[in-house]
């Protein structure tokens, strides 16, 4: 029965195609003038040039993380090239009929129509590409709402103050390696606010592209949700099919002020390796976000790609009732390597967490979840309620748990719970039985095991995340 | 490198005997690791800064020694002070099917035995492991032989004498098809420091009965470890005390090392002021069809500190494992403070494994129940909270030793405050 | 409709079933009645494929075809429905989704339109109430949480659903009290329809009282070793299945 259920499991990558499209991109390498030089393409502000080279400078102290469940060789800093964009980005086109068509369809082939008339009506779409934006949808209507959507490069042309007053307040520059990198050197992203009680009219997306050869993406995202605000926001991202490993070491910074509301869902697809383990994406990421005041953040995260995922999505419960979610499905097969989870940092008053990690390994594959929840002194109240379910599909992969639980708070409440299972044969047979393939019933069982996360996915993504999973299990049946 | 370290690798150095071989590896270990880094992950939370720039003298044992004393309890006692052992293990009178045997007196046979014991089923890499086994020249090995029944308990009793140090060694090796009590009791004066480690062999279908209270308080330091290796078909019931001190860490390793292995661990720790207690418990899953059932429950006073990693480590050949491990905490205070990671590392996919851990105050319902019956707010907390703890002592498999421990346990919690 | 020729089985290499011969026409219904270890459950996995149990000699053809040549949905598109003794659960999974993916995957062998939603819906509506199952039980994970009973009308509820041309029910009627028995044999009688044949693997006979077998098998160490009507199961309740040898002394039926 194992047998069939790891043929089932073959799976092709359909996102790795590459795209001809002619790039202007830096010399591999990194110091101070490669800085210098991004700041200056980019036109930003003396402080923001200032804030990089600190960054940097803080970088080159510090070491590379180790404690992590993944092994990989170590990254030759000096080999990457740290800025690639399609030459005809440099005068940036105006509208979407003056964009490279090669790089529409890109996106169409991802299954990301770029022009807003072909698009589900609801999502506005910012598409990045290798290292710059390439185009935003919907800007006009949500310019109506009062809603700011746009390349945070634009961002810091049009909105210095704004950005500057949050970039960094919640992951600080020399938080950790890769998020001290990212500072020194993030290229571009998605910049969000919105404003006072403003209910975001539509979902706000951003797919990163990773096209060129020897790059790596280093881009920053930041939403602001002012007080009362509520916004939702999803992102997608897939690369081409390479035996080398590429790197991305993103940063995503949320600001949820009081009783504000951020939904945050990533359906991560980022090319995986072969089944030996070459290639693939390293995809070490620095996302948090801070609550206020009966604010609430959430995390939903759908990890399929990517040869090592090293992220914890996380949550600063600062404000009394604040909330924080993080929903997790992450998928390993072939050689991948996922570290992920999240922490809950509970400060205030009667703040609530609620995680619910569902790991699925298969293949040669380790999976790992490592979380912390943390009670502070102050967090009268305070509740968490951790799930962490792995299934293991085959005998050659590892599930693993790496909960850190610390209380300061008596009437603090932290609860976790973890459980392992398997495919049965007995599901299989029964499955099987009732005239189901045996394809068809390994992706029907994970999905009922991930059951709990996908309904947290905005419809859009439900749907994506399904067919992502269903073809992440696909065998030869086409 | 610590000056307590540097002291420790020097009187090593300068006592010899037939375990020297052993002994110089883990010296050169030392030698080579130095002191540990507050930022690895096994002192994370542990700070060893009591311990790193201390002195000890080399007391000697001292005249005459106080051993707890358990009413209606049948034991062999065997005990050492300040690292000396003091039992004349010839005047013991011993059931049939035990020997005991120090290291000083072990003739060739014996030496060889307690070689292919000693260091052997305790993990390597443990710094204070590796104290124990370069300083360890008091240790015994008690060899219970295949189909003895050993009724007595076996009581190792640890007592270090104010600013002394205390590095015992105990082998304990039993034969197939036997049946033996341990009980480890471990308790220092002021400033003392005591790294008593423990190995036992538990041979194929045989069942161990075992006990460590780590009686440690104030100032008084300990780094211990207790290692089982399991048989096939073999069984193990434990069960673990740990007040808190300065510095109270316990490391309990379980190996299941064939296949259908039965390992049962029940932990109770209760922390007063100030206190800390670490408890670290790994359970390496080697084989398939083992089982084991972890419980580990504390009470954490005002400004205490309480760790507990539990590891449950499955491997590939370890099918059919089922591992289940729990972890239940209570502070008292918001000055009191725990650290608690249950994690899991699993290589095989037929297995059930589930690890819980909590964190709480008492349940609302129950504390109406209690008030509206007219019961103090202050006396409630203290009858609910000792209750979680009442069902391990409940669970203690000998009745002499739980009715001595009971009280013991309630005394020191009713001293502690719900603040 | 289903044939069996000098069927050999075994599960870990031990013999369970030894030279089993069946023969089951369109429409009839088969009751396999047998002491403890006798071999029944064997019989309905050995039929519908499960791993782990191989044949060494004889075949069993369904329809005219060699079943042993099909993988176990293959067996279940071509017809065939075993309802489960101990049905497993799937988490997650909802009993809608489960059943809406297994009828529309033996209509496309059969060559019919898959099911809209709305009329499957309507279909699995009715099921369900023919076994009086709670329709809530349509969202529920498969036998999630199910009382043993509910499980049993689930089974039911799904063969009513997918419409199989044999249907193999493995002691359906353990673990069910009077009515549950007499709601689970409504669902069987209901589909009764003069085409669709029905083995029904039993060890007691009061099940027979609701099911009225067209034949009655004895299986005893993996034989048939006596067949007749409705008559031989009340004959075994009386006596026993002390008539197979000393060591089924006692063993009531």
């Amino acid at each position: 029965m194992s047998e069939q259920i790891e043929q089932a499991l073959s799976r092709k990558y359909e996102a790795g195609f590459y795209s001809e499209i002619e790039a202007e991109t830096f010399e591999n390498g990194l110091d101070e003038s490669v800085i210098r030089r991004l700041s200056a393409m980019k036109n930003e502000p003396e402080w923001m040039l200032e804030w990089r080279l600190k960054a940097y400078r803080a970088w080159l102290e510090m070491e590379e993380p180790d404690w992590a469940h993944v092994n990989y060789p170590k990254i030759d800093f000096q080999a990457i090239s740290y800025y690639s964009a399609p030459k005809s980005m440099k005068d940036k086109p105006k509208s979407l009929d003056e964009v490279d068509p090669e790089l529409l369809r890109t996106y169409e082939k991802l299954g990301i129509p770029l022009h807003e008339q072909e698009m589900l009506a609801g999502v506005a779409v910012d598409a990045v590409f290798d290292s710059v934006s390439v185009v935003t949808t919907f800007r006009e209507k949500l310019e109506k709402a009062g809603v700011i959507f746009c390349p945070i490069s634009e961002a810091l042309q049009k909105y210095p103050d704004l950005v500057k007053k949050y970039i960094g307040s919640v992951v600080p520059r020399t938080d950790n390696y890769y998020a001290a990198l990212n500072c020194a050197v993030f290229t571009d992203g998605s910049f969000v606010y919105i404003p006072k009680g403003v209910r975001c009219p539509m979902e706000l997306s951003t797919y990163f592209r990773i096209n060129e050869q020897n790059t790596g993406q280093f881009e920053r995202t930041l939403i602001v949700a002012d007080e009362g605000s509520h916004v939702s926001y999803l992102e997608g991202c897939t690369a081409p099919q390479r035996d080398e490993n590429q790197l991305h070491a993103a940063v995503v910074e949320l600001v949820a002020m009081d009783n504000a509301t951020i939904k945050y869902s990533t359906v991560q697809n980022w090319y995986p390796g072969d089944e030996e383990g070459k290639g693939g994406i390293y995809n070490f990421v620095t996302k948090r976000g801070i609550c206020h005041t009966n604010a609430k953040i959430s995390w939903t995260q759908v990890e399929t790609g990517s040869a090592i995922t090293w992220k914890y999505p996380s949550c600063v419960l600062k404000g009394d009732n604040s909330v924080g979610e993080f929903y997790s499905v992450a998928l390993t097969r072939g050689a991948q390597q996922a570290d992920t989870g999240t922490k809950m940092i509970h400060m205030g008053k009667n703040t609530r967490s609620t995680i619910i990690s569902k790991g699925i390994s298969a293949g040669k594959s380790n999976n790992a979840y490592r979380g912390l929840v943390k009670m502070g002194p102050k967090a009268d109240g305070a509740r968490n309620f951790t799930q962490c379910d792995s299934l293991l599909i085959g005998d050659k992969c590892g599930a693993h748990t790496f909960p850190y639980i610390e209380s300061r708070n008596p009437s603090a409440i932290v609860e976790h719970e973890a459980t392992t299972s398997k495919v049965s044969d007995d599901q299989m047979f029964l499955c099987q039985q009732r005239g189901l393939d045996p394809e068809k019933a390994v992706s029907m069982i994970v999905n009922g095991f991930c059951k709990e996360v996908f309904k947290e996915l905005p419809m859009e993504f439900a749907v994506e995340a399904g067919k992502l999973l269903e073809i992440s299990l696909e065998g030869s049946v086409g | 490198m610590s000056q307590w370290l540097t002291k420790v690798i020097d009187v090593a150095q300068e006592n010899q005997d037939f375990l020297a071989p052993v002994r110089q590896q883990a010296i050169t270990q030392l030698q080579q690791a130095g002191w540990p880094s507050q930022r690895a992950e096994q002192w994370r939370f542990t700070p060893l800064t009591p311990l790193k720039d201390r002195t000890f003298s080399h007391a000697q044992a001292t005249d005459s020694v106080s051993v707890p004393e358990i009413p209606g309890l049948d034991a062999i006692d065997i005990v050492f002070n300040n690292g000396t052992l003091v039992t004349s293990l010839d005047e013991l009178a011993l059931p049939q099917g035990v020997s005991i045997v120090s290291f000083a007196q072990a003739n060739a046979q014996q030496q060889d035995d307690i070689k292919t014991l000693f260091g052997r089923i305790k993990p390597q890499a443990h710094v204070f492991g590796q104290i124990n086994d370069a300083l360890s020249h008091h240790g015994v090995m008690i060899d219970v032989a295949d189909h003895a029944e050993i009724t007595p308990v076996i009581r190792l009793i640890n007592l270090t004498s104010a600013d002394s140090d205390n590095h015992t060694r105990a082998l304990v090796k039993l034969g197939q098809h036997s049946h033996a009590k341990v009980l480890e009791f471990g308790q220092g004066e002021h400033d003392s420091m005591n790294t008593a480690v423990a190995e036992y062999s538990i041979g194929d279908h045989a069942s161990l009965e075992h006990y460590r209270f780590a009686f440690y308080t104030a100032n008084a330091k300990a780094v211990g470890g207790t290692h089982f290796k399991l048989g096939e078909s073999s069984n193990l019931n434990s069960t673990v005390v740990g007040y808190g001190s300065q510095l109270s860490r316990l490391d309990i390793d379980i190996w299941h090392s064939a296949e259908n292995a039965f390992a049962k661990l029940n932990a109770i720790y209760l922390l007063a002021e100030g206190e800390l207690f670490d408890l670290h418990t790994c359970i390496e899953h080697a084989q398939p069809n083992g089982t084991s059932e972890e419980n580990a429950r504390g009470i954490i006073g005002d400004g205490a500190r309480a760790v507990f990693n539990g590891r449950i480590h499955i491997h590939r050949d370890a099918q059919k494992t089922l591992a289940e491990m729990n972890n239940r905490n209570l502070l008292l205070s918001r000055r009191a403070l725990v650290n608690t990671k249950p994690e899991l590392e699993i290589y095989a996919d037929d297995v059930k494994c589930a690890h819980g851990a909590t964190v709480a105050e008492i349940e609302g319902s129950e504390l109406f129940y209690l008030l509206s019956r007219g019961i103090s707010r202050q006396k409630a907390l203290v009858m609910l909270n000792f209750g979680f703890i009442q069902e391990l002592v409940n669970d203690i498999p000998n009745k002499a030793i739980a009715s001595w421990l009971q009280p013991k346990l309630s005394e020191r919690f009713a001293h502690m405050e719900v603040k | 409709m289903l044939s069996i020729k000098n069927l050999h089985a075994s599960v870990e290499e031990k013999d369970i079933i030894r030279g089993l011969n069946l023969e089951v026409k369109p429409g009839e219904v088969h009751a396999i009645m047998g002491p403890n270890g006798a071999g029944k459950s064997t019989l309905g996995y050995v039929l519908s494929g499960r791993e782990g149990y191989s044949v060494s000699e004889g075949d069993a053809t369904l329809n005219g075809k060699n079943l042993m040549e099909m993988e176990i949905e293959e067996r279940a598109r071509e017809g065939m429905f075993l309802a489960f003794q101990y049905p497993v659960e799937i988490p997650g999974v909802s009993n809608m989704e489960f059943m809406k993916e297994s009828v529309n995957a033996i209509r496309q062998q059969r060559g019919e339109e898959a099911l809209t939603a709305a009329e499957f819906l309507k279909k699995a509506k009715d099921a369900c109430k023919q076994v009086q199952l709670p329709l809530d039980f349509l969202k529920r994970g498969v036998n999630e949480g199910f009382s043993g009973g509910e499980k049993k009308r689930n089974e039911i509820m799904q063969m009513i659903l997918l419409e199989p041309s044999l249907c193999i029910l493995d002691e359906s009627d353990s673990g069910l009290d009077i009515d549950a028995l007499q709601v689970v044999a409504d669902g069987v009688n209901s589909q009764r329809d003069g085409k669709r044949s029905f083995v029904v693997i039993t060890h007691y006979q009061r099940l027979l009282d609701y099911i009225k077998p067209d034949f009655v098998h004895i299986l005893a160490e993996g034989k048939i070793v006596k067949s007749g009507d409705a008559s031989l199961a009340l004959e075994v309740e009386k006596s026993g299945y002390g008539f197979l040898g000393k060591k089924y002394e006692g063993e009531t039926a």
